[in-house]
Parts: C-alpha cells; sequence; structure tokens
C-alpha cells in the first residue's frame, strides 16, 4: 500500500522535484520498465511493431513537447525534422558506412542546427506566425527531400542496411524492439532531467511572460534557438530510429500530415508534461489500428457497408480528437493524474 | 455451464472454418487521395475473389480476402502488412509506389508473393526485388511506347512531359523516358510540373507551347489531366497529349467533355466498351449477376480483376505446399498467360517480372475510346 501523505507536503526543493515521490512510485516506475523488457518474449510480430512505431512516436513527441509545450512555441515542421534525421542517418550509413551508434546522435545534432537555422524567425514571431514560419520549414524541407537527390535519391528513394550492433543485425522486430525501447528510456529520461534544470525553468518561463522573463536576466533569443535545437534533436533521432527500422525513406514518409499528427499527440497527451507526450504517441499511434479492427470487423459482416465504414473511419479519428478538447483539454496525463489521487485518497477522497 | 459448452462449441467450430482456408491480403484505397481510382480497383478485386470461390476456391480452399483500406499512408501500410502476416497469408495484392517500395524489403525478407498496382518499372527487377510482381505494362514502358508513336506519328518530332512532383510522377520520366527520347531521336522541349489536385494549368501550358511542343506525355489521374485539356483548349493550344494509364478512362470524358476530344492514352487493358473481347464479355454477365444494378465499370476495376485473376491463378497451378517460393516459381514459368483478352498474355520469367509489356494507344473519338494501334512493345 502507498503510504504517504494525502497531498503535497515537500519540505526541500529538492524533493519537489525529484522523480520518484516515494519509494511507492520508484518500485512501480522500476517495475514497469523490467516488464517491459520482459514483454517482447510473449507477443507477436505484429504487436511488436506496434510497441517500435510507439517507441519511435515518443522520442518525436517529446522532442516536440519541450518546444511546444514547455516553451511555448508552435511547430507544425515536425513531420520535416524527423525526416533530416532519417536522411541524415541513411546518408551518412551508405556515404561513410558509419555504425548507427555514431549516426545517430550525428543525425540527431544536424537536424538540431537545420531546426535551430528554422527557429530564429521565432524571436520575432510568435503564436500563429510563427506556425506558419515552421510550416514553411516544412515546405521547404519536403522540396528538397524531392529534389537533391544526391543526397536523398529523390523520390526512388534511399535504402540503407539494417543497424548493426556487434555483429547482431537489427532486422526483424524483435531485435529492434529493445534498441527501441533503451533509446526511448535515455531520451525521456533526458527529457525529464532537461525540464528539471536550469534551462526547462528557462523555457517555462519564456512560455508563461516572456517580458517577466527577460526582466530576470533570460536570453530569450538564446533558449528560444535551444529549445528548437532540443526539440529537433530528438526528431532528428526518432527519424534516424525510423530509417533504421523500414531501412528505406522516401519523401512521402515526411509530409505535413505526420507534423499534425505528432502536434496532435502533444495535445491529446497533455502539453508540457512529459508523461503526456509518451500517453499521446500511444494514443495516435494506436488509434488507426483500433479504428481499422473495429470497422474489419463490421465489414466482415456487413460487406455492402465497406465504404460507409471506410468513411466513418476517417471522421471517427477527427470526433474524437475534438472530443479530447472539449472534456479533457488537459489532456490524457490529467486523467491518469486523476486516477492515481482516486486510489491514493481512497477510501477517504476529501 | 450450457454457456461453457456453447462456447466451446462455437471456438471449435471458428477453428474449423478457419482450417481450409487460404488467405490472401490486399491494400487498397477506399477513401485516401487516391480512392478516385482506388475504389473502382478494389471492387475488381473483390468481385474476383468471390468469382473464384463460386468456382471451386483454390483446389477446393475458400479463398479469404483480407481487404485493408491504408488511406495511401506509408506507416498504416506496414500496420497491415505485419497484421497480414500474423494471419498467415500466402500472398498480397498491394497499391500505390511510396508503400510498395517501404514493403520491398520486408516482402524479400519473408518471402510474400506481392502484386502492386504501381507500374513503377525499378520494383519489377528480381535482382532487387524478388518477390514483386507487375500486371500491367510500367510506366517506363508505357512512356517508351508513346515516345515511339511520336517518332512514327509526329511531323516535329517534339515532345514535352507532364508530371506531378512525386514517385509516381517522376517514374516513367526520368531518367527512363528522357533517355529514350534522346535514344530514338525524338527531342525533348520542356518539362512541366502540375499538381495531382491542379485546377489551373494556365502557366505551364503556355510555357509548353512557347517551346514548340508538337506532342506531351501526361503522368497523373483524372482530375490534373482534366485540368490540362481543359486550359489547353480555352488557350487554343494544338499541342496534342498522350496521357499514362492513370489519366485514360470514361471518367476523364465526363470531367473534360469536348476538350477531351483527340486525347490519346495507353492502356495495357481492356476497356468495358470493347465486347468483342471474351474477358469484357464475362465480366458484362459476372455483373449483370452479382451487381444487377451496375451498368458500367471504369477501367481501374478491370485492373484490378485481371491483375488478382493472374494472381489467383497462380495460387491455383502452384503443386505442393501453398509456400512464397513455390508460388514465385509458377509465376515465374508463367508464358503468354492469358486473362480472356483483358490485356496482353502474361509472361513472367526469371529476369523480369514485368507481366505485360505490349499495350494498345487509344484516341478518345465522340466521346468513345478507340484503340488506334495494335498492341505494340517499346523493344
Amino acid at each position: 500500500m502507498n503510504y504517504t501523505n494525502c497531498g503535497e507536503f515537500q519540505t526541500s526543493y529538492e524533493k519537489d522535484a525529484a522523480i520518484y515521490k516515494s519509494l511507492f512510485s520508484k518500485i512501480c516506475i522500476y517495475g514497469f520498465l523490467i516488464s517491459l523488457f520482459v514483454i517482447p518474449f510473449f507477443i507477436d510480430d505484429y504487436f511488436l511493431y506496434l510497441f517500435n512505431i510507439i517507441f519511435i512516436a515518443v522520442i518525436g513527441a517529446v522532442g516536440l513537447n519541450i518546444l511546444t509545450g514547455i516553451t511555448g512555441l508552435i511547430s507544425l515542421g515536425q513531420g520535416a525534422f524527423i525526416g533530416v534525421g532519417a536522411y541524415t542517418a541513411g546518408y551518412l550509413a551508405n556515404q561513410y558506412g558509419l555504425n548507427f551508434v555514431i549516426s545517430i546522435p550525428i543525425a540527431g545534432l544536424i537536424t538540431a542546427i537545420v531546426g535551430m537555422i528554422f527557429g530564429i524567425p521565432s524571436l520575432r514571431l510568435k503564436g500563429l506566425y510563427l506556425s506558419i514560419a515552421t510550416l514553411a520549414a516544412q515546405f521547404i524541407l519536403e522540396f528538397i527531400f524531392i529534389r537533391a537527390e544526391f543526397i536523398t535519391g529523390g523520390v526512388t528513394g534511399l535504402s540503407l542496411d539494417y543497424a548493426n550492433f556487434f555483429n547482431i543485425s537489427l532486422d526483424n522486430d524483435f531485435k529492434f524492439y529493445f534498441f527501441g525501447l533503451i533509446m526511448t528510456i535515455l531520451m525521456v529520461t533526458a527529457a525529464k532531467n532537461i525540464v528539471r534544470t536550469k534551462i526547462g525553468r528557462a523555457f517555462l518561463s519564456v512560455r508563461d511572460n516572456y517580458i517577466a522573463a527577460e526582466a530576470m536576466g533570460i536570453n530569450i533569443f538564446k533558449y528560444k534557438i535551444l529549445s528548437f535545437g532540443i526539440s529537433s534533436f530528438y526528431a532528428g533521432v526518432a527519424g534516424a530510429m525510423w530509417a533504421y527500422y523500414v531501412t528505406i525513406i522516401t519523401p512521402e514518409h515526411f509530409t505535413i500530415g505526420v507534423s499534425i499528427q505528432y502536434l496532435s499527440m502533444i495535445i491529446i497527451g497533455g502539453l508540457g508534461k512529459i508523461l503526456g507526450s509518451i500517453f499521446g504517441a500511444i494514443f495516435i499511434t494506436l488509434l488507426p489500428e483500433v479504428l481499422r479492427f473495429v470497422t474489419d470487423y463490421f465489414t466482415s459482416s456487413y460487406p455492402f457497408l465497406t465504404q460507409a465504414f471506410a468513411s466513418i473511419r476517417e471522421a471517427a479519428f477527427g470526433i474524437v480528437i475534438i472530443i479530447f478538447l472539449l472534456f479533457e483539454p488537459e489532456g490524457l496525463v490529467r486523467r491518469w493524474n486523476l486516477i492515481k489521487a482516486y486510489f491514493k485518497l481512497w477510501p477517504f477522497s476529501y | 455451464m450450457k454457456k461453457l459448452l456453447v462456447l466451446f462449441i462455437s471456438v471449435f467450430l471458428v477453428s474449423m472454418a478457419y482450417a481450409g482456408k487460404v488467405r490472401v491480403g490486399a491494400l487498397v484505397d477506399l477513401t485516401g487521395p487516391t480512392g478516385d481510382v482506388g475504389k473502382p480497383y478494389a471492387e475488381g478485386v473483390r468481385d474476383c475473389v468471390r468469382y473464384f470461390n463460386e468456382n471451386g476456391g483454390i483446389n477446393g480452399n475458400e479463398v479469404e480476402l483480407l481487404m485493408v483500406d491504408y488511406q495511401y499512408k506509408i506507416p498504416q501500410a506496414i500496420a497491415a502488412y505485419k497484421d497480414f502476416l500474423r494471419k498467415k497469408v500466402v500472398a498480397i495484392h498491394g497499391w500505390g509506389t511510396g508503400d510498395t517500395e517501404a514493403l520491398s524489403k520486408f516482402i524479400t525478407k519473408d518471402k510474400i508473393p506481392y502484386f502492386s498496382a504501381s507500374y513503377s518499372e525499378h520494383i519489377t527487377d528480381p535482382k532487387n526485388n524478388p518477390y514483386n510482381f507487375l500486371v500491367g505494362a510500367t510506366y517506363s514502358d508505357q512512356a517508351r511506347i508513346a515516345l515511339k508513336f511520336i517518332k512514327d506519328k509526329g511531323e516535329k518530332k517534339t515532345v514535352a512531359f507532364i508530371y506531378n512532383d512525386t514517385g509516381f510522377g517522376r517514374s516513367p520520366f526520368f531518367p527512363d523516358g528522357e533517355e529514350y527520347a534522346k535514344k530514338i531521336g525524338v527531342q525533348l522541349v520542356d518539362k512541366q510540373v502540375v499538381d495531382l489536385k491542379a485546377l489551373d494549368a494556365t502557366s505551364q501550358l503556355l510555357n509548353l507551347s512557347k517551346a514548340g511542343a508538337e506532342y506531351a506525355l501526361v503522368q497523373e489521374t483524372y482530375m490534373a489531366a482534366s485540368t490540362i485539356l481543359k486550359d489547353a483548349k480555352k488557350l487554343g493550344i494544338d499541342t496534342k497529349f498522350i496521357g499514362l494509364n492513370w489519366t485514360f478512362g470514361k471518367t476523364l470524358i465526363d470531367l473534360a467533355k469536348d476538350a477531351a476530344e483527340g486525347y490519346y492514352g495507353t492502356s495495357s487493358f481492356a476497356f468495358w466498351g470493347q465486347t468483342d473481347v471474351e474477358g469484357i464479355k464475362f465480366l458484362h454477365e459476372l455483373n449483370k449477376k452479382y451487381h444487377p444494378d451496375v451498368t458500367f465499370r471504369e477501367v481501374n476495376y478491370i485492373q484490378g480483376f485481371s491483375s488478382m485473376y493472374v494472381l489467383l491463378s497462380a495460387l491455383k497451378m502452384t503443386k505442393g505446399e501453398l509456400t512464397g517460393e513455390n508460388i514465385k516459381k509458377t509465376l515465374e514459368s508463367f508464358k503468354d498467360f492469358s486473362t480472356m483478352g483483358l490485356t496482353a498474355p502474361v509472361t513472367f520469367t526469371k529476369e523480369s517480372h514485368k507481366g505485360i509489356k505490349a499495350l494498345k494507344i487509344y484516341q478518345i473519338k465522340n466521346s468513345s475510346m478507340i484503340p488506334v494501334t495494335d498492341y505494340i512493345t517499346a523493344d
């Protein structure tokens, strides 16, 4: 049983910022992580695939959440930044034969640089204006993916070998799972810690009131660019992982639709919360699969309704997002906290 | 207790029912951006499966078609593919260029025979993609044959390419079409990009006409092709247009009306109106039986039907167990396989997985599609 005070009664700032608020939560988190390492032995390829794309989505979404949720800069270019990471990793692997252990961080760094360049207008632009500027980044990068054939292979795409780790080729879902899981744990832990440090607090102050932040001596431009850099680094890593997973990348992977999907992940999960990005990534990745499962079930019973169900599925996606915004504007993470609080306070929920 | 018994029996019956089934996966686009051609195509695929099931299935086993509307999105195509594998499909019929390419490595590793509706030439090389097959002339071949047609018919022998900036759009021209034009001495005078959903192509057409293009090859779908034709008529441009297969069908005539007069199209498939073709006659009867209220079918329906017809016939002819290797071996022994005249005879070899190399060039005259050549090939 969880024997903690029913409420927040920290006596020091260290305790306030602690990741594990109690021994119980520590045990829960470690238990959960260990179970994640055990699960793949019991599930088939299809579920392994779902886990793998969730890992990649979590990394991308955490990155975007640092930028949009924590620093308050809207970006519609995450899909293209993921593409930059994927192409960089592919190019480095093909051209220089770099191992994925090296090419993934380099892909992240190069994407970070690209992201910072496109982040420069953020000093002058805010809100809607900035979102249009990042939208431009999306289109410019997409254009480059198609046209810079000597790097990207143009529309034919870029094909690379599976990641190789001490002669173990990560060529199936099972092997990739462990790589994906470890990367996700590393990246999420890093993000959690970035948020807890000085940088994270500077980001928050830029979001909440940039004038007050500047008055306090925070260099707004520096932190905005840094936020773009960190966010793009995450996008780059996610893209590089996707490249090593699918091993063939074409411009059709990184359209505006992908950017919108990532944005909906952090909105549904919870803006400004690392845990929220994880929930959102899981939700948005699984939603089409669940909807497909449901429509497949109905269409096998009523084949003449195939077309109708196909359209319903498309609409359902939109409706789910609207319902979320209406009834859970703070995202899934709030619901999770309410559930936790319920058990914590039970049976005296007052 | 009773409930438990019922549950037990039903589980048993369900597992029995699954025992004698041959599962085939199909990726289709019903609601995505290519849904206009994807929907009739999917209907053709479905009717073909139904026809086979009513006529003995695959050597007595019923075909179960697992159809997934993947909305032209690559991640969803990969998810559907993994799901197909889990359900132990013996072969898959796919759809677009991007997703077929994204899946190609998985297909090779898992040894799943894969038919696609993308006629992109570079997935037909068995060295890189040993399990990919195509029923239909490749885009590159279509462009080559059209260029040959220009070389024979044209006076100025100049050509322009109109395409959209995607894998699908660029596939026939770069580099295959460009090289072939140079080789046979047709002069390429202009290249213009027209988006798939374009509602205006005026500036592109003016450039094209200024460059002096006698002919223009069009790689688009119905919508952009009709925009091009309507704008060309409006501007009084006398360039003759030759569209590749996805631009050419009755929908185009409906959209472009009289602007479509004189438009050429390359197609390796017979059209619904050609009732002298055995396969078309057969499809007319089949539709009378399955869909009494349907009086017309798009060429895309015929494409879907014939592609699935070849796939299921291969399954039927495979001796021994239905493994990927066995099916591939059967397909590679296909020599002049007849699709009842719906296409030119289909041939697959170990060196080439292009099922069809021949096509006819059609022209729209008085709102109907008239063949102006016999079956011709590029080489």
